[in-house]
């Protein structure tokens, strides 16, 4: 697909990813999560706005399990997730 | 008939040529006879004649200089200004947590998944399709399944379609790159965790792209061989 005959044409250039690989998730710790988040995705249309929620759970529990580098969620784009529940818990509380 | 000096000087005249330098017939006196410049001036051409040739020496071997230099300091300027895709310092946990999504850009993000022939794997993404906004990270299952009886280790490259769309395809992180070892009869889940730059929208030749293709290659790794993997260790 990007064989580097073509000299005009831009070809890819696959980039490692930002934080590594994820570790495999051998005895599927996190398999429950995934499955919420697979629903939510097939109920909401495939739309990943939608299912950020459960991906944050996700991703909570492989940071749990250390299947994942502890990261604050805020890094990893949950900024407003974050936000929305600080908000809740005062009014439950 | 052998005319010389002024009488050949008088001769091309007549004949519209101007000053003709007449060569060999005429004596002792010859060409120089006709010379009107004088040796003074001759000396100060030849003098300036040789600055000359050192001035265009000293640039022909500038420019050679600045066509060597040119490869790393290029390489900086990419590095600043992130043209041709390369990476920009400054892809981290700031710039995700800054980043803000662009609602109005809807965009389809297919997968699909290849096995090399020599793999044994069962290898398919869990979703066909998911719907991103740039701006904001997504999240994604590829499902692998080894139904052999003996562990293989499998190793994956990506790819994504459109090329010029795969500079603004950030990969926060996911399976590929590294060795994955499925033992026998065993299936995963491999999550892929990834976000569209919001600088996407700002770019015209993308204004049309609604559609990418993100395609994850399995290969079987061999014992001490080594792929070409793009600069990651």
């Amino acid at each position: 697909m990007s064989t580097a005959m073509n000299f005009s044409a831009k070809s890819f250039t696959p980039r490692p990813p930002d934080k590594g690989a994820f570790p495999l998730d051998h005895f599927g710790e996190c398999s429950a999560f995934k499955e919420r988040f697979m629903e939510c995705l097939r109920q909401s249309g495939y739309e990943s706005a939608a299912c950020r929620h459960s991906a944050m759970a996700y991703l909570e529990c492989r940071m749990d399990r250390q299947l994942m580098a502890n990261e604050p969620l805020e890094k990893l784009g949950f900024k407003d997730l974050i936000s929305e529940k600080s908000e809740e818990k005062p009014e439950k509380s | 008939m052998a005319l010389c000096g002024p009488a050949w000087a008088r001769y091309a005249h007549g004949l519209r040529l101007g000053a003709l330098p007449r060569p060999g017939l005429c004596g002792a006196r010859g060409v120089r006879g006709s010379n009107p410049f004088t040796r003074q001036q001759e000396e100060e051409w030849r003098r300036r004649n040789r600055s000359a040739v050192g001035y265009i020496a000293a640039a022909a071997v500038g420019m050679v200089g600045l066509s060597y230099a040119a490869v790393p300091l290029y390489r900086l300027y990419c590095q600043a200004t992130g043209l041709g895709g390369t990476a920009g310092t400054g892809s981290d946990g700031e710039r995700i947590e800054r980043m803000e999504p662009v609602r109005d850009r809807l965009i389809r993000v297919t997968f699909n998944a290849d096995t090399h022939a020599s793999i044994q794997w069962n290898f398919r993404p869990q979703q066909s399709e998911i719907y991103v906004v740039p701006g904001e990270t997504a999240l994604a299952f590829y499902k692998a399944k080894n139904p052999t009886d003996k562990p293989i280790i499998g190793i994956s490259t990506y790819n994504v379609v459109p090329f010029e769309a795969g500079q603004y395809f950030n990969k926060i992180q996911c399976f590929c790159f590294e060795e994955q070892r499925l033992n026998p009869q065993e299936e995963v889940d491999m999550p892929v965790f990834f976000y569209i730059d919001p600088e996407f929208a700002e770019d015209p030749k993308m204004a049309k792209v609604d559609l990418i293709t993100l395609s994850y290659t399995f290969f079987e790794a061999k014992e001490g061989q080594k792929l070409p993997l793009p600069g990651y260790q």
